[in-house]
């Protein structure tokens, strides 16, 4: 390996895993470096694939027998919690059936080492099918650089050099602050801890359970009581035979409001309405990991410098505006878009910044940054109190009036409202929240 | 189902090095600072995998071989404590993960 690569693909993660996939496709020569024993392995997500991206890079990928994903996505629920009860915006639809499929949920570790595996394919159908790699066990310690353009990397005492580094290294981009793009300390306001279990249940119980057919799944958040008083939300994916339930965090919010993650979890287990779902389950892995929040405050300065382009989380390409957490997907277009740009470069033998920067542009013409963008303000809103308590409250207190049938005559359902309204916020505050959410989503 | 505790649940995590005794650590707490100028101390909360302890003098201990190498702390601490770097595959601890 003395001969000097197209590229050196830093992470084996969904966003390093399509950049190598995209170069292996265009035969380019790369070197894709994974810290862990196997891609995967150090990853941890919610976690639902967004989108049809993967069909890009992996053709017909539901048609295989055991590809690395788990269940598709036809049926979404969000549901606002109060300390007693849930209420639920549930949508199920058949049209969501069909392949190629708008979302699926994946476990990393399971799922990254099958997209590795299509990735070495495409690699030994290359040109370059002897001289590019997928090397894992190995952590990167520098990118090196020479006249401020990344050369290479290091890794203990040996160096590997190219003309460009895609750094893909995840949201603890520790090499995105060594050259620069960000700075060395990021601080914890704009930053969330995911945290989850995995719960096992025979796959019979779990299929009937959430009414599952052949390998359809289900996606539900939680907003309200579940984060007891913390900045943040809560999920539950089906897996095959597991759930993946969880919840994400605000770092600054537990700091100021002394509260741990784990007992956060505990307190979300004991809701009734996830007692009851989880109730004859056995927890397989627990698990936890930072996530950015998709407030553009937190990103790196630039996604791109001479020699250097970010990808996936190490740019903090995150965001949930409140319809889903996007991540994964973000990773995977960021990938693409990335390994392209350095196809276009190696074409004209030109690594600087100023070829480079057509990645900027491929970003944002790309819906991740036009939705990041566009979905500022819906972040922002989506982090206020009145959105994570009061409203929640609120529609629970109404819906918990509204379902309640007694032998006495029934209330009209706008004094409910009215009545809710009064006691958990006031109908200025809804105005505005109104108001602010009509513009921001 | 009854709530696992904090250690059972660590129980369920694969790390990796398991065998080796002598690890490099790959976080590094300078806990003189949690010990004197800190306001908050709250590295002793934050962590999902209670690496951060405090004694009954409110002195805070770190120790690395429950990491599960999740970033938070990195963000938490404002106080210049914690240099955080990734586990050296050889050397280190850190996980592996059989879900993810």
């Amino acid at each position: 390996m003395d001969e000097k690569f197209d590229c050196i693909v830093i992470g084996g993660g969904v966003a390093g895993l399509a950049a190598a996939m995209t170069l292996a496709k265009n035969n380019m020569k790369f070197l894709l470096i994974e810290r862990g024993e196997f891609a995967g392995s150090k990853n941890v997500s919610g976690g639902v694939l967004w989108g049809s991206d993967l069909a890009k890079l992996v053709p017909n990928y539901w048609e295989e027998e055991d590809a690395g994903w788990e269940r598709f996505i036809n049926h979404r629920r969000l549901t606002l919690m109060d300390e007693q009860s849930a209420f639920t915006l549930d949508f199920k639809s058949s049209h969501f059936n069909e392949p190629p499929y708008t979302g699926v949920v994946v476990l990393r570790s399971k799922f990254d080492n099958w997209l590795s595996g299509k990735v070495q394919e495409a690699i030994d159908a290359s040109d370059y099918a002897m001289d590019s790699f997928i090397a894992t066990n190995i952590k990167v310690d520098e990118v090196l650089m020479e006249n401020d353009k990344a050369v290479g990397i290091r890794t203990g005492e040996d160096e590997f050099h190219a003309d460009s580094v895609i750094i893909a290294e995840g949201v603890n981009n520790l090499l995105t602050r060594q050259v620069g793009l960000q700075d060395k300390y990021v601080p914890a306001d704009h930053m969330l801890t995911g945290i989850k279990e995995i719960i096992r249940f025979d796959q019979d119980v779990l299929e009937q359970k959430f009414q599952l057919n052949g390998l359809s799944g289900m996606s539900n958040e939680f907003v309200g009581w579940a984060t007891d008083g913390v900045e943040g939300g809560g999920f539950l994916y089906t897996n095959r035979d597991t759930i993946s339930l969880g919840l994400v965090l605000g770092i600054k919010d537990m700091r100021e409001k002394k509260k741990s993650p784990h007992d956060v979890l505990n307190h979300f287990k004991t809701h009734p309405a996830i007692a009851d779902i989880i109730k004859d389950g056995e927890v397989v892995e627990y698990s936890a990991h930072v996530v950015s929040s998709g407030d553009k405050r937190a990103m790196p300065r630039e996604l791109y410098k001479d020699g250097i382009l970010l990808a996936g989380e190490s740019a903090n390409l995150l965001m949930n505006a409140g319809k889903a957490i996007q991540g994964m997907d973000y990773a995977m277009r960021s990938g693409i878009l990335a390994a392209e740009t350095i196809v276009e470069a190696k074409k004209k033998e030109d690594f600087s910044s100023a070829t480079l920067k057509a990645y900027r542009t491929k970003m944002d013409e790309s819906y991740v940054m036009k939705d990041i963008n566009g979905f500022q303000d819906a972040v922002h809103l989506l982090h206020t109190e009145t959105m994570q308590q009061k409203v929640p409250n609120l529609i629970c207190d109404f819906g918990r009036q509204f379902f309640t049938i007694k032998n006495e005559p029934t209330p009209k359902s706008k004094d409910m409202l009215k009545g809710a309204v009064k006691r958990h916020a006031s109908f200025w505050e809804l105005a505005k929240l109104g108001f602010k959410a009509g513009k921001s989503l | 189902m009854k709530n696992l505790k904090l250690t059972e649940r660590l129980g369920l995590v694969s790390y990796r090095n398991q065998s080796k005794s002598e690890i490099k650590p790959h976080i590094i707490v300078d806990t003189d600072i949690c010990n004197s100028t800190c306001p908050h101390k709250c590295t002793t909360w934050v962590c999902p995998a209670n690496c951060y302890t405090m004694d009954e003098n409110n002195k805070v201990h770190f120790q690395v071989e429950d990491c599960i190498e999740c970033g938070t702390c990195m963000y938490a601490c404002d106080q210049g404590a914690v240099d955080w770097n990734y586990p050296d595959p050889e050397i280190g601890r850190g996980v592996t993960w059989n879900f993810g």
